[in-house]
């Protein structure tokens, strides 16, 4: 009885170091929703006297625990609120992206002829087409915003669904179970919606689980350019590619969003990494 | 392996010292390339760091901001619109021809035809003739009374005809020849220019016997190849860089202010900031104090008119902003409904970041509703350009027209008939008529000073300080910056 | 093989096609570059006359038509902001970028290989699940933050490699390694895979019951069967390695291609960008061609055209 017990607590254990990946981006995932009611002070609140001081520092506000930016901000509230931008705009693209890579894939891959011609020609293009041209004209033609960001990651990012669920598709569109539900009379959208797409879904979460640390990174990779979302939000990326300009004097405004930002890559990474496995397996 | 490979770069370094001081080379990081080398085309830093070390101008601005004689000895204001030019007859450019009267009006024709299009074209385009009197006198026409003719003749760079002439005008940007203190070496596209010291100088050619300019675009990795000592002067650093610098006794910041007045502009046609009172509660809610001693700290003056003491039109007496949130608050909320209608504050990555979001945040604490739209510099300057409209509501620019004029900035910003002018007041565009078309110092000093009380009492726009530059140097480098933001290498020295 | 590689080209010069027009037409989406080109003080005039010495005056399909026609004479025009052709300026900055280019595969081969294969010996015990870690961890950081690190570790602090800029081997290594970082994780991968596929198949299996070590295995057997996936990814990397390096370029003020794009989209120097993206899509486009073929080799079961 106790050494069943203790199997059972010993196999707990394993498993949630075998899926801490996935804890841990619960965790940031819920420090993103709750950021007002954890954020010890307002994330956008300056004080040019209170600039660039050390973590633990006493300013106006209250206790600054891991020190002020180069604006006087408080670099934890920053980080917390940040959470939500960076998860936000990660999440976001990859749906995006998902949905419209997935959708051209499949019609392209089921219909043939010269859909597929246009469609696939049309991946092509966008593939050749460097990310930070769309990007910049972007902003230029859209205006800067939050969605746009989002729109940037998603306009470079679709073709490479769209790649893998064309594969896919035509692997499976001349299958008896695919071709006898069409003699049935059952519909394009139907026949792509409930026939195909379960069939393929697969190999495309795996790409989507590894996109999403891309795409964290792409955001901070933005913001470094200058392209990112608008200041004074706070994203991990952004926070980043400033104090990257204070690494020696003042460590504190880079490490700390550059831990957090290294960690929720490296878990969506490691996440994607075992869901590929698991799936490679199944098949 | 490390301490072999430690060893071997200190051997390196030891030799590099231990050569006698005036042998040392030198290398500079600018954050680009250069756009041209021919100084006819572009006018950009990246640029003008550059070639203003191979040409020679008319006139030239010594360390303290006078125009003294470069090519040109002396000269005489004959009519309200012509003026001779004596030059120098002893100028001899790199390919061993001598420079004459001719290649001084070459080069002003060539600046001012509209066909060769420079952009530089309208510094110059006052200018309706150059003749040569003789070979050493050139008479120079303008339009009408021009007072600023001399200001900009300091950026007249002189070009030699016979070489334009023969290789055409791609191959002297490629590689062009001048009469200045270095001569081009070497242009590797992308990666640096190489400039060696003209020997044969008329005047004094400097100490350091080469120079390369390199194009490192991010500002950290510059400040690293200062710190590494990879580069011995670098450009574009902002104030925090010095806190980076700090504990560190081989390299140096050096300062000095320029001829940039920092301003925030605002749309006079939409609300908010078409109420003068809101914009006076605009002014009262930003702490210039704050910006240039708490954020900048590099020597910036602050200034409530669009001039600087480095430029002529400055006026004396003019009364700082007062800041005071709390007065500038209540204004605010007297008036909530417009002044809580949305503004755009348009800025782009060039500008310190640091300075946009404190003045948004000043602006929103006593009740505005700024939000910041940060974009690239072209679709920047198409919207700060744009009709009032269409325009945004908050821009922050450091102007600076490089002749240390204030007809350079106030025309600019405030005559109704400029494109960048958000103004329309017809007393302003009288003045400033007058000021443009006078040679009479008096009129103009007394012109700007009532523009300049104008531009205050109307809040028609909020100039804040007199911007710095800032350099990182090695420590063993001499250098005084000035307000025209030049690198002249011939007033450089390495100490020792 | 000669009609699958007409069609092929065929299909990449409709491609080509698609891409320049689309470039040509939404980068002028964003405006013109005339205001850079004049300082702050221009007039409206200055402006209009500008604008004509570009030939932004004319209409836009005008533009277009004659744009095409320096195009099919391969003319690639002039750049209006570094006032030089734009065929010098390419020819100046893609050797740098095949440089940086290269160094980034040797990292990610070099590593990332032997990482993989190492990975699929090892499956299923920790030290795989370890490696996989670190390897991952490589790339979960911006490059233009473990860029400026790197620089600030190795150039400024140790001394042991010029903080940037090019001119010799030492030069290309830090950016190589940024680069290379961010494929390694991906050629550990597909190796593994790869690998572990071969092992499962019955000749491996006879091979190791006949007593073959496993260096043997791996050199004479595993390598040369997994090597097709290997190929087909480098394919795809080359493609972004070229768009990867704008950050790494930048950080590192390397003159390659990526920075060009950068500067060019920013200076709205659309000659520049038209030409950049256009040999961009042809990298593309030959890579993934020279790895059909390559399959072909490596693996005579592939036949070229059924594709």
């Amino acid at each position: 009885m106790a050494s069943a017990t203790r199997y059972r607590s010993r196999y707990i254990a394993g498993q949630l170091l075998a899926w801490w990946p996935a804890i841990l981006l619960g965790l940031m995932v819920l420090m993103a929703i709750l950021a007002p009611l954890i954020a010890p002070l307002d994330p956008n609140r300056q004080d040019l006297l209170g600039r660039l001081k050390l973590p633990g520092y006493e300013g106006r506000g209250g206790t600054y625990w891991l020190g002020t930016d180069e604006l006087g901000r408080d670099v934890l509230s920053r980080m917390i609120y940040g959470s939500r931008v960076s998860i936000t705009v990660a999440v976001l693209s990859v749906l995006l992206s998902g949905i419209v890579g997935v959708t051209v894939g499949m019609l392209a891959g089921y219909l043939r002829g010269w859909p597929e011609t246009i469609l696939m020609r049309l991946v092509d293009i966008f593939l050749s087409i460097p990310a930070i041209l769309l990007a910049i004209i972007t902003v230029a033609v859209l205006g800067p915003s939050f969605f746009n960001v989002i729109l940037v990651l998603a306009l470079t990012r679709w073709p490479r669904y769209a790649r893998v669920a064309y594969g896919q598709t035509m692997s499976i569109a001349r299958r008896p179970f695919v071709t006898l539900a069409r003699s049935m009379g059952c519909s394009v959208p139907r026949a792509l919606l409930l026939h195909i797409l379960p069939n393929i879904i697969s190999p495309i979460l795996v790409v989507a689980t590894l996109e999403f640390g891309l795409m964290v990174l792409f955001e901070a990779g933005l913001s470094f350019l200058g392209l990112g979302v608008q200041p004074p939000t706070a994203s991990w990326g952004a926070m980043l590619s400033t104090g990257r300009n204070y690494v020696t004097s003042a460590w504190w405004i880079a490490t700390f969003p550059g831990l957090a930002l290294f960690l929720l890559v490296l878990s969506a990474n490691l996440i994607g990494d075992r869901v590929s496995d698991i799936i490679g397996k199944g098949r | 392996m490390k301490s072999t490979l430690k060893l071997l770069l200190a051997s390196v370094a030891l030799t590099t010292f231990a050569m006698p001081a005036f042998a040392k080379d030198m290398t500079v990081d600018l954050s680009g390339e250069p756009s041209s080398l021919d100084p006819q085309v572009q006018w950009n830093p990246d640029s003008y760091y550059v070639y203003r070390n191979i040409f020679d101008n008319l006139v030239t601005r010594d360390n303290e901001g006078k125009i003294v004689p470069q090519i040109a000895t002396s000269w005489e204001q004959v009519s309200d619109t012509e003026m001779l030019m004596t030059l120098r007859d002893d100028v001899i450019f790199h390919d061993g021809q001598k420079m004459t009267a001719e290649d001084v009006v070459f080069s002003i024709k060539r600046i001012t035809d509209p066909e060769f299009g420079s952009p530089q074209l309208g510094q110059f385009d006052q200018i309706s003739d150059a003749e040569a009197v003789d070979e050493v006198t050139v008479k120079l026409t303008t339009d009408g009374p021009y007072p600023a003719l001399l200001a900009q003749l300091v950026k007249l760079s002189v070009v030699p005809k016979h070489v334009v002439e023969e290789v055409g005008d791609d191959a002297f940007n490629a590689a062009p020849v001048g009469s200045g203190p270095y001569k081009f070496t070497d242009w590797n596209r992308g990666v640096s220019v190489t400039l060696t010291r003209n020997d044969d100088y008329w005047g004094d050619a400097g100490s350091i016997e080469t120079a390369v300019f390199r194009a490192v675009p991010d500002a950290a990795t510059r400040l690293a190849d200062l710190q590494a000592g990879a580069a011995d002067l670098v450009v574009g650093l902002d104030s925090d860089a010095a806190t980076q610098l700090a504990g560190q006794d081989d390299v140096q910041l050096l300062s000095a202010p320029t001829e940039r007045v920092a301003y925030l502009g605002m749309n006079l046609d939409k609300p908010p900031f078409n109420d003068p009172e809101l914009r006076k509660a605009a002014s009262m809610a930003i702490d210039t104090v704050g910006i240039t001693e708490g954020l900048l700290g590099a020597g910036e003056v602050s200034v409530a008119q669009l001039a600087s003491p480095a430029h002529f039109g400055y006026a004396e007496g003019i009364a700082p902003w007062e800041f005071d949130p709390e007065a500038a608050a209540e204004i605010v909320s007297a008036k909530a409904d417009v002044a809580a209608t949305p503004a755009t504050f348009a800025t782009a990555p060039v500008f310190d970041q640091r300075i946009v979001q404190a003045l948004q945040q000043m602006l929103n604490d006593v009740g505005f509703n700024v939000s910041i739209s940060v974009t690239d510099m072209p679709t920047y300057l198409d919207i700060v350009r744009s009709d009032p409209a269409d325009n945004a509501e908050l821009s922050f620019g450091r102007w600076s027209c490089a002749c240390q004029d204030a007809d350079g900035i106030a025309y600019p910003l405030l005559h109704s008939g400029s494109n960048w002018s958000r103004v329309n007041d017809p007393k302003l565009d009288e003045l400033l008529d007058t000021a443009r078309g006078s040679l009479d110092t008096q009129v103009r000093q007394d012109a700007y000073n009532q523009v300049h009380q104008i531009v205050r009492d109307n809040y028609y726009t909020l100039p804040m300080y007199q911007a710095a530059v800032l350099y990182g140097a090695a420590s063993d480098l001499t250098f005084t910056p000035t307000a025209n933001e030049s690198l002249f290498l011939n007033r450089m020295t390495w100490s020792e | 093989m000669a009609s699958f590689l007409l069609n092929r080209l065929f299909q990449a010069l409709v491609t080509a096609f698609g891409v320049i027009t689309l470039v040509f037409f939404i980068q002028r989406l964003t405006g013109d570059p005339t205001a850079l080109l004049l300082p702050e003080t221009a007039t409206q005039k200055d402006f209009e006359a500008m604008r004509q010495t570009l030939g932004f005056d004319r209409p836009m399909i005008e533009q277009y038509l004659s744009f095409l026609g320096d195009m099919i004479r391969f003319d690639l025009g002039r750049s209006f902001i570094q006032n030089a052709p734009v065929s010098e300026i390419l020819a100046s900055r893609f050797p740098q970028t095949l440089q940086l280019a290269g160094g980034a595969l040797l990292v990610a081969f070099a590593i990332g290989l032997p990482v993989g294969v190492i990975m699929a010996l090892t499956r299923g015990r920790a030290i795989s699940r370890w490696i996989m870690g670190l390897v991952l961890a490589c790339q979960s950081m911006p490059t233009f933050w473990s860029g400026i690190m790197m620089i600030l570790v190795f150039g400024v602090w140790l001394k042991w490699l010029p903080p940037s800029g090019t001119g010799s081997l030492a030069h290309l290594v830090m950016p190589s390694i940024a680069l290379g970082l961010l494929s390694l994780a991906t050629y550990a991968r597909i190796t593994r895979s790869a690998v572990v596929d071969e092992l499962g198949r019955d000749y491996i299996r006879s091979a190791r019951a006949r007593g073959v070590r496993t260096p043997r295995l791996v050199r004479k057997h595993l390598l040369r069967n997994s090597a097709i996936p290997v190929i087909s990814i480098t394919a795809l990397e080359i493609s972004q390695l070229l768009a990867g390096a704008v950050i790494v370029e930048t950080v590192f003020a390397w003159p390659g291609l990526g920075q060009l794009t950068v500067q060019s989209i920013a200076s709205r120097d659309f000659a520049v960008v038209q030409a950049v993206v256009l040999l961009g899509a042809w990298v593309t486009i030959l890579a993934n061609l020279t790895a059909d073929i390559l399959y072909s080799l490596v693996d005579p079961r592939v036949r070229l055209g059924n594709q």
